[in-house]
């Protein structure tokens, strides 16, 4: 059966006031002009009158859309390659995402819609899957999608040992064209983050053998199928980047704009300064000690995108006190964290709970957090090996302002139970070094998952042995929760997988091998003159629905 | 003069290689790995110890400072870690940033300290004396990086008389662009010239050739620049020479409030995400400017003031 991917709406997201907080029901109704082509697109691909209907279907949505103009976008860190499958800096894959576009995709609603595939059929074993890709597809230069570009490009991606994101692909054993239209995976075993494996920027696709050119040649001026091209040719360490729209894109009449200029503005002064001089339309990352000010500012709005981040203490289970879960669960008793995120991230960010944040597929919200509370985290420090507490040190990445003033709460609030911390600022590659050497006791740092199935996070974070980090360098082992990702991992009923998640994260709450401080958003200003601009959880942003007046 | 030259070069490639060899150990010795930042959290530690090897950072110190060390003798500074293309070719993208910036932050020094200096000294313990010894001494106490966002929020959000930040485009657009960076770059060291050069001038005019010029029956401003001003410049100028050095370092800080794409913001991110050609090759340059600077600023005393006798 041929499909096209509509997963469950997730749980509605409460507002905080004072702020522009968007919801998905937003999100779907700003990128109605392009989600509904796009999810249209299956249906309108098998019509003979496809672009048409998907170019009058956008206009009837918002009559208002104008075309044309340059959007002025400034952010945190610039590009260092456009190269997909060699990548992780956020500079790289949010400009090369506009360039290059894969299979399937994350909407800002969190939800995975078919992109240069129409949709899928899967066997019964749910080892092989046949993609049948989107009829009209072209690549910049005009040539049509076929299904060899799909076969070479993830076959690059996975076979790259030193591919950040590789990994992810590991379940694919083979890739095969059927023809022109359609590619064949097979899998090693069922596999069921597969599609979302699939939407991961690292698996975009590219014209077969770089169109005829070298990989080098290639990377300085990419072709592919995205709203947009590259204007010249790329310069590492350039301080702006133009991308002009693309005239063969698939979606008939987008993108709106003419052009996109991405500055790069490491200073975040700076960039707040810039958008409120009227210099840029967008900036990215905006501090949230600088919310108010910028809310109160004429002609700009602040927009906050729910993410799939946590910010985690973690303790070393790997030290006596640490390893000693009365002392883990204290500890989470003993930090309050609405009153961390009130300090911390003005009111923007929402305090924490679960490891899963509320954004990610299968959250659970019937977790059961252990809420502050001094009394309990006395009785529980009591039954520990370290009754009359201990002093310990708290490792952090001193660049960061927020996980400055988080260390300092932490640190009084722990006091309050006979644990004294030192904290220990580093910058952040001596910081992310002495962690992953395990010489510390406890750090703060966000975990984030890059794609939309929550297998990565789960796994990331308890799988001591297969995950890749050893839970988060927590060395936190619970053989019946690694026992469970893995049955998850195998799983395609919905309601089963809902399941198994909500009980590995019941077991992650008591087990308290890292806090879960809060749930941050992503925090972007934008000038009132532009419109149809959203973010997916992942941090992504399509800008082919981006229109300015 | 050509020998005391000649020998201030040969002690300046021994303090331009002590200062490289400082770097170079500080780099290393540093946690943090370059291979971890390109290859991301998830990364295998067997893609990492590849990445290593390809990059020469498995082998002992003393081996990569000898290699480094080899490399720059031949002219060649090597790759970027991180952007993967030739150090020279990225340092010869930012550098004229920088030195359009110190360049435009001195013409402002100057042209800030001469008329404030004569202006004060003329008026010796008068109003405008005093103001102007008061405003040099809460100069002196801002810090560089909020006089900059001040500046910012006065002449750039509120005015529109210039950008925020960023390089601009064209001629043009590029002069107006460090027209902020160069004025707060320039109030970190306007203070101290300022100073010096009043009490330089007050020193002077008490001077006999003074007395001499006025009976002449030239006019005071004649007399303040023609005669005060010139010989109260050598002090100034050897203090305005250091302080130009000392600027070279503050571009650091003003490069990120101002946002220009210069090689102290490069040399910031490179040292945060450890990419050590880079960082080794920003502070080679610097410490060799700075180095010729302080000798460029004795000759130019020297010529100014021929009683200066250099051996």
């Amino acid at each position: 059966m041929l499909r096209s991917e509509a997963l469950t709406e997730k749980g509605a997201l409460v507002p905080i006031p004072g702020h522009r907080l968007v919801t998905r029901r937003d999100l779907l109704k700003y990128g109605a002009a392009g989600s509904a082509a796009v999810l249209l697109g299956p249906l309108a691909a098998r019509s003979a009158s496809a672009s048409p209907s998907r170019l009058r279907a956008a206009r009837t949505f918002n009559p208002a859309i104008q075309r044309g103009g340059t959007l002025h976008f400034a952010r945190s860190i610039g590009p260092t390659t456009l190269d997909p499958a060699n990548t992780i800096i956020a500079g790289d894959i949010y400009t090369l995402d506009k360039i290059l576009e894969p299979l399937y995709l994350t909407n800002p609603a969190g939800q995975l819609v078919p992109w240069l595939a129409s949709g899928y059929e899967v066997s019964s074993d749910h080892k092989t899957f046949t993609f049948a890709l989107r009829s009209g597809a072209k690549f910049s230069n005009g040539k049509p999608l076929v299904a060899e570009d799909v076969v070479f490009s993830i076959n690059r991606a996975r076979k790259d040992a030193a591919g950040p994101l590789s990994f992810l692909d590991y379940a694919i054993t083979d890739i095969s064209a059927k023809g022109t239209g359609s590619v064949v995976f097979q899998l090693s075993q069922p596999w069921a983050p597969f599609l979302s494996d699939i939407s991961v920027f690292a698996n975009a696709i590219l014209p077969a053998n770089f169109g005829g050119q070298s990989e080098k040649e290639f990377f300085a001026a990419p072709i592919g199928t995205g709203p947009f091209t590259l204007e010249g040719s790329f310069t590492p360490d350039a301080n702006s980047l133009t991308l002009k729209a693309n005239p063969n894109y698939w979606q008939a009449g987008k993108p709106y704009l003419a052009a996109v200029e991405f500055l790069y503005v490491d200073n975040d002064n700076q960039r707040v300064l810039q958008i409120q001089g009227g210099q840029v339309d967008i900036i990215d990352t905006v501090p949230p000690a600088n919310v108010s000010s910028l809310k109160a500012s004429s002609g700009l709005s602040v927009d906050l995108f729910p993410a799939w981040q946590v910010d985690l203490l973690v303790m070393n289970e790997r030290l006596a006190q640490f390893a000693d879960r009365h002392v883990r669960r204290a500890i989470t008793y003993a930090i309050n964290r609405p009153a961390l995120v009130h300090a911390a991230s003005f009111g923007t960010a929402k305090p924490g709970g679960s490891f899963f944040p509320p954004s990610l597929e299968y959250y659970s919200a019937s977790t059961s957090v252990l809420e502050f509370s001094l009394a309990q985290a006395k009785a529980e420090l009591a039954q520990s090996k370290f009754p009359k507490g201990f002093s310990t040190k708290l490792l952090i990445d001193g660049g960061v302002q927020k996980w400055v003033t988080f260390a300092e709460i932490i640190k009084a609030q722990l006091q309050a139970i006979g644990i004294n911390v030192q904290i220990t600022p580093l910058d952040h590659s001596a910081f992310e070094a002495t962690f992953q050497k395990y010489d510390y006791d406890m750090f703060i740092d966000y975990a984030i998952n890059d794609i939309s199935d929550p297998d990565e996070m789960a796994s990331f974070e308890v799988d001591v042995k297969n995950g890749g980090s050893e839970s988060y360098w927590s060395n936190y082992d619970n053989p019946t929760a690694i026992n469970l990702v893995h049955k998850a991992e195998a799983e395609y009923d919905t309601a089963k997988r809902a399941s198994l998640y909500a009980q590995i994260q019941e077991i992650v709450a008591e087990d308290a091998p890292f806090v879960a401080l809060d749930y941050p958003p992503y925090i972007y200003a934008v000038s009132d003159h532009v419109h149809g601009f959203a973010v997916n959880p992942g941090g992504a942003y399509r800008l082919e629905d981006v229109w300015l007046t | 003069m050509l020998r005391y030259a000649a020998r201030r070069v040969a002690a300046a490639v021994l303090v331009v290689f002590g200062v490289t060899l400082a770097t170079f150990l500080l780099m290393h010795l540093e946690p943090g790995d370059p291979a971890r930042a390109v290859l991301g959290i998830h990364a295998t530690p067997t893609a990492v110890a590849a990445l290593r090897r390809e990059w020469g950072l498995s082998s002992s110190l003393p081996a990569q400072l000898g290699h480094f060390l080899s490399q720059l003798v031949r002219g060649d500074l090597g790759q970027s870690y991180i952007y993967g293309v030739s150090v020279s070719s990225l340092i010869g993208a930012r550098i004229g940033e920088t030195a359009a910036l110190v360049a435009v932050a001195t013409a402002f020094a100057v042209i800030i300290t001469v008329p404030l200096s004569a202006l004060a000294a003329s008026r010796q313990n008068g109003w405008a004396d005093h103001v102007v010894r008061a405003v040099s001494v809460v100069g002196l106490a801002l810090p560089a990086f909020w006089f900059g966002i001040v500046l910012i929020e006065v002449f750039a959000v509120h005015l529109h008389l210039v950008p925020v930040g960023g390089a601009g485009s064209g001629f043009g657009g590029h002069l107006e662009a460090l027209v902020l960076p160069g004025l707060t770059a320039s109030f970190a060291m306007a203070p101290i010239l300022v100073r010096s050069l009043r009490v330089g001038m007050l020193e002077v005019m008490d001077a006999d050739f003074i007395a001499v010029a006025r009976a002449k029956g030239l006019g005071d401003t004649r007399v303040l620049f023609a005669h005060v001003a010139r010989n109260a410049l050598v002090p100034t100028v050897t203090l305005l020479g250091l302080n130009i050095a000392y600027l070279i370092g503050s571009t650091v800080i003003v490069e990120q409030v101002f946002n220009l794409n210069g090689l102290g913001s490069l040399l910031l991110s490179s040292i945060l995400n450890r990419d050590f050609p880079v960082v080794q090759a920003i502070t080679l340059v610097l410490g060799t400017a700075v180095v010729f600077l302080n000798l460029a600023t004795d000759l130019f005393a020297a010529r100014l003031d021929p009683r200066i006798r250099l051996r």
